[in-house]
């Protein structure tokens, strides 16, 4: 199984246990979860170094070690800029960062691995 | 003209209307300045016209502070100086490295950036440099190939080098230097004391000795200290016979704020495919490059940040998960089949079986290696060993010591690296473990330049400083010192490219002096 495949059928199951309010709490429902959990970064430094850095982060914020409160997280985002990418160059430009395995990364990407590292556990 | 003092008389007397004690790139660009003038000139070398160890063993010394290299491994001690192994980077130093920064103790120069300008242009073709720009668009004007990074001015922008080819000064000015009727180098002469006048406001003489037991002495109206940062300070420390603490020393500074940069690896960059197929500009190829860019912090982000100055070169790596060593991937046979295509000067296609280049469309990866300034620092000090060399001088005995300050910055500086290329959409960073973590020690692969900085430092007050703005040591009427050793704060270009420009505005002051 490949590993979008295999994402595929993790992040399924995991949308399965997403309550409707949770989705619903977000107007930006149309980002499925596998989306989320492909961060750009995975093309930067491959898969590895970004599980390594979701695991850091769930261990760093253990509120947030979990799928839904991952999704929920990165959803939130105030002001919403038109796609992950822009959320990500925003928390660059505003500082939202973290310094996690040594990468500086943006908290949306930081939770984007995590989700990465939860669905492919 | 040349004489190797060992051939005089015991008890020569050596006379000019200038003095400059030590050949290297300082004492050297300070002569070739004075060729043809009406002056006579005397520059003495300790050393000879070329390498030899037992001249070199009289800058062994000991180190005592933060682990540093052998101090006879550290500066070269014969006519050149350390131009004769020097790898020849040059950039000039910042506008804000010249400013007292308030979050940096002793920071300031009495002189401005603006001040130097006009030296630097000059220095540039002693190096054998390029023209005198600095600039990323300068040099992009000149080579549309070369594109910086997208950077936001406000936080970073791309600090540009320049390559000597190096320069060796000893090879490349010797038929100059010895050619000149009023320039007279005299080599294996060893300046021991400085002797002071009566009242201790001038310089008398100089007693020179050789490694074959003569004893000469030294004359001149005008004495320029050319010896480097720790001789300079051992030199002024020794002449003590008629003042305890040394010459220049009334407030024990001689000696203190030795400053070196901190050039180690900090991070990785993994660069984002997009702009991954022009990275010309950050490539530097030995002996072929000119100019290239590095990574600097805006001196509004100093300010704000508190911390020091710095650049980070990009070095090609990959990222560490699949590094590996020649001699890991490549089979035996390849390896020879590399070596004998290397051998013949890559002449020919290359070997079949090299890895081929990554494929369009691949991040690429650099190590990021910084160059940083140093803190000046009163605890960093050169001192007097109570060992002797074989002139029965005290050896120099080195205390190098770092601040929280330093190792704040290096960590910091990273932080804002990684963030501005990860805004820019450029790459992403990674700090190395030991970066990351927030404590005040370093590492075992600390290293410096070899760079030897301030310990002479200028300022206009003596109780702040050793020499005064035209590099004239506080007190002492004639004694003036060239070099980097003048230098209130290193800023984090190498020193070389600063030292000529500093020593051409101090021979310029001098021939106004001299008149």
């Amino acid at each position: 199984m490949n590993r979008r495949r295999f994402l595929g059928v993790s992040a399924a199951s995991a949308l399965a246990g997403l309550t409707g309010s949770a989705r619903g709490a977000s107007a930006h429902a149309a980002f499925d979860l596998l989306t989320l959990a492909q961060p750009d970064l995975l093309s930067l430094i491959g898969p590895q170094a970004v599980r390594k850095i979701g695991l850091r982060y769930r261990a760093l914020v253990p509120s947030e070690n979990e799928v839904h409160a991952l999704y929920t997280a990165i959803l939130a985002a105030r002001p919403w800029p038109s796609s992950i990418a822009g959320l990500v160059e925003q928390d660059f430009a505003i500082g939202r960062t973290m310094v996690l395995q040594g990468w500086v990364v943006s908290v949306t990407e930081a939770r984007q691995s995590a989700l990465f590292s939860l669905l492919s556990d | 003209m040349h004489i190797d003092a060992r051939t005089l008389p015991n008890g020569s007397v050596l006379e000019a209307d200038l003095c400059i004690v030590g050949a290297g790139a300082a004492g050297i660009s300070m002569a070739l300045e004075w060729i043809g003038s009406r002056h006579k000139v005397l520059l003495l070398e300790g050393g000879g016209l070329d390498y030899e160890a037992a001249m070199q063993d009289l800058y062994r010394g000991e180190s005592v502070g933060l682990p540093y290299y052998p101090l006879q491994a550290a500066r070269l001690h014969y006519f050149g100086g350390t131009t004769g192994h020097w790898a020849g980077f040059c950039s000039t130093l910042d506008p804000i490295d010249f400013e007292k920064r308030a979050w940096v103790p002793h920071s300031g120069w009495p002189i401005r950036r603006e001040d130097l300008d006009p030296f630097y242009a000059r220095a540039q073709p002693l190096l054998e440099l390029g023209p005198y720009e600095y600039g990323a668009g300068d040099w992009q004007r000149r080579d549309p190939t070369l594109v910086p990074l997208p950077l936001d001015p406000r936080v970073m922008w791309t600090k540009m080098w320049q390559f000597s080819p190096p320069t060796r000064f000893g090879a490349r000015y010797r038929a100059a230097v010895i050619g000149a009727p009023n320039v007279h180098l005299y080599t294996h002469a060893n300046v021991c004391e400085l002797e002071p006048n009566e009242s201790l406001r001038s310089i008398e003489g100089l007693r020179v000795r050789t490694l074959d037991g003569k004893e000469h002495r030294a004359r001149a109206r005008y004495y320029v200290l050319a010896c480097c940062s720790i001789q300079n300070a051992r030199l002024l420390l020794a002449s003590n016979r008629r003042t305890p603490t040394g010459l220049g020393n009334a407030y024990d500074l001689v000696g203190r704020f030795f400053m070196e940069h901190i050039e180690m690896p900090g991070g990785h960059l993994a660069l984002a495919p997009s702009r991954a197929m022009n990275t010309k500009m950050y490539a530097m190829e030995f002996g072929q490059t000119k100019a290239r860019g590095e990574l600097a912090l805006s001196a509004a982000v100093q300010r704000e940040r508190r911390i020091l100055n710095g650049t980070v070169s990009l070095e090609p790596s990959a990222p560490d998960e699949v590094a590996k060593s020649t001699f890991e991937w490549a089979t035996p046979e390849l390896l020879a089949a590399f070596r004998e295509w290397e051998a013949h000067g890559r002449t020919g296609p290359p070997p079949a079986g090299l890895p081929a280049p990554p494929p369009p469309g691949s991040p690429l990866f650099f190590h990021l290696v910084t160059r940083q300034e140093q803190a000046p620092n009163p605890d960093s000090r050169v001192l007097l060993s109570t060992e002797r060399d074989a002139l029965d001088m005290p050896r120099a005995k080195l205390d190098w010591r770092l601040t929280a300050l330093e190792r704040r910055s290096f960590r910091v500086r990273y932080e804002v690296i990684g963030r501005e290329l990860g805004r820019s959409g450029a790459g992403r960073v990674q700090l190395l473990d030991w970066v990351t973590r927030d404590e005040d020690t370093w590492p075992g692969t600390l290293s410096g330049g070899w760079h030897h900085m301030g310990t002479t430092r200028m300022h206009e007050n003596p109780r702040l400083g050793v020499v005064d703005a035209n590099c004239r040591v506080h007190g002492l009427g004639n004694l003036y010192v060239a070099g980097a050793s003048v230098y209130p704060t290193g800023g984090a270009a190498n020193p070389t490219l600063t030292l000529v420009a500093v020593s051409l505005r101090l021979s310029d002051h001098l021939k106004r002096t001299l008149g």
